[in-house]
């Protein structure tokens, strides 16, 4: 350990940066090029140090827990390298945060559709996390919009996959595998994201129940259900908007009132085809803060308090629907697998992951069935 | 029955005799799908289930043949053509549609025309939102395949987009579904990966397809400008200015000559390019974008400007976009197509550059283009029968490649790699990337099971890049 040490301050320097709540590592580092970033990948495998790749720490509770013998954080990769308002595309670093990128991108009034209320993520941690706002009822999924990446491999290699063009199909769809993949693969490096218009005008409008928000808007950015009501989320010309608001016959205010995304000890996201939001919430085993967004069938939901057990019966009958329990958030010695059953296609996906990561270092153990 | 020795024999033990063929006139109708290569086949299955599918991929191993996967055989691309003498699997019987209209999907058979889908659908007033020019013919398998696209994806999406579910046959005859019915599927986005693939990594029995609501009103106008730069400015500026129509299509003088000539459909035969735009939504979006997008279009010279005042009218404009094929058969009796993408900003420096490239060649070029994608369509008219003429088409073809690469672009937007590009890969992808493309393609079949020779060149599997497993890691 102590000449793998010597040999990783001789190549990398010392790094003598905090990571705020990162867990400790034999070895922290903070890249400042994906070529860096591969050297240090490459290290870790023919080492065979297990590695945890940190952006913002927000998502860091998905997945089974990895203690890191090395800590590579997106930290010093944070460059918004090329904006291309017309083609609408910007290319960036995996650790610029999602808030500084969205504000840059709102002086043209465009949007990258990342998570609304995403304080403290980067947009590579959310892209590896494969997390998606709520107005992708209307704009599809974060992963709809990765076009490219540029990725250092767990065995150190520099792969491109994708290009810097909306409509594409040169090869496998490497941006698609890598979304999602919360580090088990490798490391992106930098990220190639296709853009929107915001749409000149926007409106939040309070509706008595998100059936009558389903059927009464063409295409809303979202209908969201929390403890508090039901709201609709609308965008884009002023005459479209404003019809579409007295069409819903609700209260309404300008601008996007998000709400605050549930937090608490226990954190899950239930998975459902879109039809069964509203079952879904009847089933939250507990009171505590959710948001369910109807149309997708995704609901965000806290407990305090709640035993192991008392989520089985959710989990059970959202994976009978086709669907899934993740848990995103538990405190220590919860006794609750974070996936639940594991993907039919597991022993392709762990060819796949052999084929990125041959030593088996990226996170070892964190994707579903022990991936 | 089949004693193991006998293929054909093995095959139609399998699957019945109604659904095998061999017959030379049928080894030579499917030895090439719409595009311009040809291969050898050596019978051809038509089987009607995912365990059939299964069947003949172990009859196929067995045997050591590989195995090359069909639909309609609209592809341009090759990607449904044996590089090696090959069985080949024909979707077309596995063609039911299950629709859950609560949850706007649909589970559908591989072999479903995409344009059947939708008039299935169309009582429930949904639709399958990829629409390319073929869809009069080509299947759902076929558009999984190649991620394909169409006019509308501008605004939608390409299939990808599209599909939330595939269930596929592995090399080793495994049935498997990845994806689902559920937002965001736990675990590695195999789903993604199959689709754009080109068959290369599993034979897929059905897909579940997410359908979009029709628009409640639609709106499609016609612009014709005196130079082409006036029109990609027009398409930047209506993006620029926050809409994304519909759609954005460009045509060019050659194209819209020919068309008229076919349609009598009244086009502007005097315009350096027409751009058909079409915006949909909610009736008082429609009024407001289809407004922003005639001024924009006005304050850049347009010299005609035509909006559809009916569906008859909107029917007969995209009827002269979509009969381009017709067209170009009165002019010459081949003619090659092409798929090539660049940013949209590079589209004036492309089509500036493929005329240079035809006049160079001495031929005759039409352009549809994508516009609002950036997906250049250039055609190349040409007697095939003329000695030389098919090189001179194939040597431009390549610049237009080069070209599109300089621009910052890709290979193919929508009809995927094929024969045809696959020694153009390296083009774009360094030989790490190659190789990363190659493990993964080894992750679903590593013996090559699947349509070998397509999409990767040969070799791309680099052996020197990175790190093997450690011994004794089973992976």
């Amino acid at each position: 350990m102590t000449a793998l040490r010597s040999t990783v301050a001789r190549l990398f320097g010392a790094f003598d940066g905090e990571i705020a709540g990162a867990p400790d590592a034999d070895f922290t580092l903070a890249p400042q090029t994906v070529e860096d970033a591969a050297r240090m990948l490459d290290l870790a495998s023919e080492h065979g140090l297990k590695v945890l790749i940190w952006g913002g720490g927000t998502h860091q509770g998905m997945g089974n827990p990895v203690e890191p013998e090395m800590l590579v954080a997106t930290t010093a990769l944070d460059r918004i390298v090329e904006w291309s308002p017309d083609d609408l595309t910007v290319v960036v670093e995996p650790g610029v945060p999602v808030d500084s990128l969205e504000e840059r991108l709102a002086d043209r009034q465009q949007t990258a559709v990342l998570p609304e209320r995403s304080a403290g993520a980067t947009v590579g941690g959310v892209v590896a996390a494969g997390v998606s706002g709520w107005r992708r009822h209307r704009y599809g999924p974060t992963r709809d919009r990765v076009l490219e990446v540029i990725v250092a491999t767990g065995d150190g290699r520099i792969v491109k996959g994708g290009a810097q063009v909306v409509k594409n199909v040169t090869g496998y769809d490497i941006p698609r595998l890598m979304t999602g993949s919360l580090g088990s693969l490798g490391m992106i490096g930098r990220l190639c994201l296709k853009l929107w218009p915001r749409g000149v005008r926007a409106v939040t409008v309070e509706v008595d129940e998100p059936a009558r928000g389903l059927a009464g808007a063409y295409r809303p950015l979202a209908v969201l259900e929390t403890g508090e009501g039901c709201r609709v989320y609308l965008a884009g010309t002023d005459r479209e908007v404003e019809a579409q608001a007295a069409g819903l016959g609700g209260t309404d205010r300008d601008g996007l009132d998000w709400p605050d995304p549930p937090s608490g000890e226990v954190v899950v996201s239930v998975r459902v085809p879109p039809a069964l939001t509203t079952e879904a919430v009847g089933r939250l085993p507990a009171p505590g803060a959710f948001v369910a967004a109807h149309g997708v069938g995704v609901v965000v939901a806290a407990f305090a308090g709640i035993p192991p057990q008392a989520l089985g019966g959710l989990r059970s009958w959202a994976e009978a629907q086709g669907g899934a329990m993740v848990v995103t958030a538990r405190p220590e010695g919860f006794d609750l697998d974070p996936w639940g059953s594991p993907p039919e296609s597991l022993a392709l996906q762990r060819r796949i992951k052999a084929a990125f990561d041959p030593v088996g270092v990226m996170a070892p153990g964190r994707l579903p069935g022990g991936l | 029955m089949g004693d193991g020795s006998d293929l054909l024999g093995d095959l139609i033990a399998a699957l019945g005799r109604h659904a095998v063929r061999s017959e030379p006139l049928d080894r030579r109708l499917f030895s090439k799908d719409a595009g311009v290569t040809s291969g050898e086949v050596v019978a051809i299955t038509f089987p009607e289930s995912a365990a059939e599918v299964a069947a003949v991929i172990r009859i196929a191993r067995r045997h050591g043949i590989p195995i090359v996967v069909r639909g309609a055989g609209t592809g341009l691309a090759g990607g449904a053509v044996p590089s090696e003498p090959a069985v080949l699997i024909v979707t077309t019987r596995m063609a039911g549609i299950e629709v859950d209209a609560a949850n706007r999907t649909a589970w559908v058979g591989p072999g479903v025309i995409n344009l059947d889908l939708s008039v299935h659908t169309e009582p429930l007033g949904l639709h399958f939102a990829p629409d390319p020019s073929s869809q009069a013919a080509c299947t759902i398998g076929g558009n999984v395949a190649n991620n394909s696209g169409g006019p509308h994806c501008l605004s939608e999406g390409t299939t990808v987009n599209h599909v939330l579910a595939v269930e596929f046959v592995t090399a080793d005859g495994t049935v498997v579904v990845a994806g689902g019915p559920a937002p965001d599927p736990i675990g590695l986005d195999v789903r993604g990966v199959m689709v754009g693939s080109e068959g290369t990594l599993g034979v897929v029995t059905r897909a579940l397809v997410r359908l979009t609501p029709n628009p409640p009103a639609v709106s499609t106008m016609l612009f014709g400008f005196p130079e082409v730069a006036d029109a990609a400015a027009t398409v930047s500026a209506i993006i620029a200015a926050g809409v994304i129509p519909a759609a954005l299509e460009m045509m060019d003088r050659p194209l819209i000559r020919a068309v008229e000539n076919f349609l009598h459909a009244g086009l502007p035969v005097d315009a350096a390019a027409v751009l058909l735009a079409e915006v949909a939504g909610h009736p008082d979006g429609v009024e407001a974008e289809a407004d922003l997008v005639v001024e924009t279009a006005r304050r850049h010279s347009a010299s005609e400007v035509r909006i559809a005042a009916d569906d008859d009218e909107r029917e007969l404009l995209w009827k002269a976009r979509k009969s381009a094929f017709g067209a170009i058969a009165q002019i010459a009796p081949d003619y090659y197509l092409h798929d090539t993408v660049v940013p949209r900003t590079r589209l004036v420096e492309a089509i500036t550059g493929i005329y240079d490239i035809a006049a160079r060649h001495g031929l005759l070029v039409l352009n549809t283009i994508h516009a609002g994608d950036g997906n250049l369509h250039p055609k190349f008219a040409f007697d095939g029968s003329v000695p030389g003429e098919r090189e001179k088409v194939k040597a431009a073809a390549n610049e237009v490649v080069d070209l599109s690469i300089r621009l910052g672009g890709v290979l193919s937007g929508e009809h995927g790699i094929g024969l045809e590009k696959r020694d153009l890969m390296h083009l774009v992808f360094s030989a790490v990337d190659l190789d990363a493309q190659a493990r993964l393609r080894d992750a679903f079949d590593i013996d090559r099971v699947f349509n070998p020779g397509t999409v990767l060149p040969a070799g791309a599997r680099c052996f020197d890049f990175g790190r093997q497993p450690p011994e004794g890691v089973w992976v």
